[in-house]
């Protein structure tokens, strides 16, 4: 029993899994969790006695060894209840945990490896600055070697899992920062909370969305990281970014998928049970528009994440087109799913206890965050000029 | 110790079920399934005697070969190996099911048998009371709690009953059939699911079993529930109150 979106048993099995978790516990807390924007750390370490920390770290180092399509599922399921905290997991699974277990050396996944994948370390990465976002090798905060260490000076803006409530740190991050003159001259560290010179510059509240994800700016004055820490060879940084940006991004495209696939459950039963003109509102074409379009356009996108999910190998790069192609159209496909939910189900839309006024302001962030838009628009296009004939 | 325990592979209570065309059974085409509930409340149980006394834990389920992913997930809570019995649902009646059951015991020969109280899609409540009498084996049904005392001997288990909680002792081997509230099945964690694919899971044809497949119960129709009925919207206490009694006959 394969198809696409369960190439194996495993992965079936998995999506089951997750969706039972989700069902029973995730959902009863994202409504509470986004209202007064915290963190569900308890939630969080239950991911990680599920194995789903870990998902695609190797057993040696505590994972459970899956690939990108597990990823994909666990987002999706997870996102169908509660994007902002599916955020955080994804900042830490994928963005730290995978970034790390696929660039780092053996000693540095045994060191830090283990404990993220119970969840006693919560990580995220910083790569985006306060001056510098898709135009991401702008970037300013340096690092300068010094005997064994590093100086590292800088600012990091829109960390998620920055810090964990008002005051608090995250626990580890892997940090871009620049070790040349050349614009992609760009290093990765390993930086835990309680290193000398790295503070938390503000918690970024009032979010729009994604409120069950923290979000920080994290400051780095004359910061000494430990020469061991560096992830990769001095100034070459960027392959390792570039590589991880893929896993991520077909991550966040799958909590699109969870989104629109929610929305669409909810306005198709609403549909059907509420009546106007006395019948049930189902029958009206500019209904019917809302909720069909919105099963093609997702089926569409479910078709295209999974099937760049099942060719995407974590340990190499090249996928860029496909990778940004899923975000692209399942960023905004989930916005505008989310949007006639909202309208399908008129004056109830509009308010928390129908789930669909949440999941529209999640859907926006993914127009934004790991890349904009636009941002995929200018590198698809790249790639594609490249490519005089698709195959 | 060893523990067999069932896995029934049943429609998800939450799929929409449409009556085959057949009306003997309903359409299998477009619905999910999923671990009977109180067979999971069973192997929950099982697993903490596995924990607790050191038990192996045998999935067992009778079923299409479908039924192998129910096995799979009761391997990936935690299960050591498997059976499976292959039989369409349709050449079935509870009496088969424990009779088949009874040949695995004479195979296994476990030191307790944990099934689930009754399986949602049938809600016979009957397959647990008729193996205890072909296997002449002590019965608890409806555990809310399972102890096992004197060194492995008896296993001392509360029963819900109407009005409150009765405690007997059963003296092993026995039959125990799990209520929902006996435990809180835990999750097929990651590393539980991969590691359950190397597990084994043993599988017969019925016809295997050498058993008389005669069935006792024969389906002959099946309707879906009548649709509820609208509510009325009453304008205010005296008409409800009114109503309650007159109609309701409730005060
Ligand atoms: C909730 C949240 C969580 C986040 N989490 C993280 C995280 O964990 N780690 C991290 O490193 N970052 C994170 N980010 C940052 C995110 O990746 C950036 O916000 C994003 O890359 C855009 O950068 P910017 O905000 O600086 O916008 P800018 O890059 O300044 O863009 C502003 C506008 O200009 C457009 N634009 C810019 N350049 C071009 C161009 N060449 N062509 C056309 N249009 C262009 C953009 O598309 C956009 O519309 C997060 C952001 C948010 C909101």
């Amino acid at each position: 029993m394969s198809d696409l979106f369960n190439p194996t048993d495993e992965h079936r099995q998995l999506r089951e899994m997750v969706r039972a978790f989700a069902e029973r516990e995730v959902e009863v807390q994202a409504h509470e969790f986004d209202k007064k924007e915290a963190f569900n750390h308890a939630l969080f370490l239950k991911l990680g006695e599920l194995g789903l920390l870990g998902i695609t770290v190797h057993p040696e180092f505590g994972g459970s060894g899956m690939d990108a399509t597990a990823a994909t599922i666990v987002h999706e399921e997870l996102s169908a209840v509660d994007p902002g905290f599916t955020l955080a997991y994804l900042a830490h699974s994928m963005l730290f945990v995978n970034n790390l277990a696929v660039n780092g050396t053996p000693e540095q996944c045994a060191r830090f490896l283990p404990r993220s994948c119970t969840g006693d370390l919560i990580g995220g990465m910083g790569m985006s600055e306060p001056g510098a976002g898709t135009d991401v090798l702008g970037m300013r905060t340096t690092a300068v070697r010094d005997g064994d260490h590093y100086v590292i000076n800088g600012a990091k803006m829109w960390i998620t899992n920055g810090c964990i409530n008002d005051t608090e740190l995250g626990d580890v991050f892997l940090i871009y920062a620049r070790t040349g003159d050349h614009a992609a001259d760009l290093s990765s560290f390993i930086i835990e909370k309680g290193t000398p010179g790295f503070s938390l510059g503000q918690r970024i509240k009032d979010k729009l969305g994604m409120r069950a994800s923290p979000t920080a700016e994290l400051v780095f004055e004359d910061c000494r990281v430990p020469a061991a820490n560096r992830v990769g060879d001095e100034g070459k940084a960027t392959l390792c970014m570039m590589r991880n940006l893929e896993i991520e991004r077909v991550t966040l495209a799958a909590m699109s998928l969870g989104i629109a696939r929610r929305c669409i459950e909810i306005m198709n039963a609403y549909a059907s049970d509420r009546k106007a003109f006395g019948q049930p509102i189902n029958r009206f074409g500019q209904i019917q528009r809302h909720i069909a379009d919105s099963y093609g356009e997702f089926m569409a996108g479910r078709s295209y994440v999974y099937h760049t999910s099942n060719a995407l190998r974590l340990e190499s790069a090249g996928n860029r087109l496909d990778s940004d192609g899923v975000k692209l159209y399942c960023s905004t496909m989930a916005k505008n799913v989310a949007d006639r939910a909202i309208q399908v189900l008129g004056g109830y839309g509009y308010v928390g206890e129908y789930t669909v006024e949440r999941l529209w302001r999640d859907a926006k962030l993914l127009e934004i965050g790991g890349g904009t838009i636009e941002a995929h628009q200018k590198n698809m296009t790249r790639d594609l000029s490249r490519l005089p004939r698709i195959l | 110790m060893k523990i067999l325990v069932t896995a029934k592979r049943v429609v998800d209570p939450d799929s929409k079920i449409q009556i085959a065309d057949t009306q003997t059974s309903i359409e299998l085409d477009d619905v999910d399934f999923r671990v009977n509930y109180f067979c999971e409340n069973a192997i929950e149980a099982a697993l903490e005697l596995q924990d607790e006394h050191d038990a192996e834990v045998v999935v067992c389920s009778i079923g299409n070969e479908d039924a192998i992913q129910t096995i799979r997930t009761g391997l990936a809570m935690g299960g050591d190996r498997g059976i499976l019995v292959e039989a369409e649902d349709e050449v079935l009646d509870g009496d088969l099911v424990a009779r088949t059951l009874a040949k695995l015991y004479e195979q296994e020969k476990p030191d307790i048998f944990l099934l689930g109280k009754q399986a949602i899609d049938g809600d016979s409540n009957q397959v647990g009371q008729l193996l205890a009498e072909y296997l002449s084996l002590p019965q608890a049904c409806f555990a809310s709690n399972i102890d096992i005392i004197e060194d492995g001997a008896v296993a001392r288990v509360e029963r819900e009953v109407d009005g409150g909680i009765e405690t007997i002792d059963v003296d092993l081997p026995c039959i125990i059939t799990a209520d929902l509230r006996l435990n809180e099945p835990r999750y097929a964690s990651l590393p539980g699911i991969m590691k359950a694919k190397r597990k084994k899971i043993e599988e017969f044809e019925l016809d295997d079993l050498e058993l008389d497949t005669t069935l006792k119960v024969v389906t002959r129709s099946m309707e879906l529930p009548a649709g509820r009925q609208a509510g009325v919207m009453v304008s205010d206490v005296d008409e409800l109150v009114n109503k309650l009694k007159s109609e309701a006959k409730v005060l």
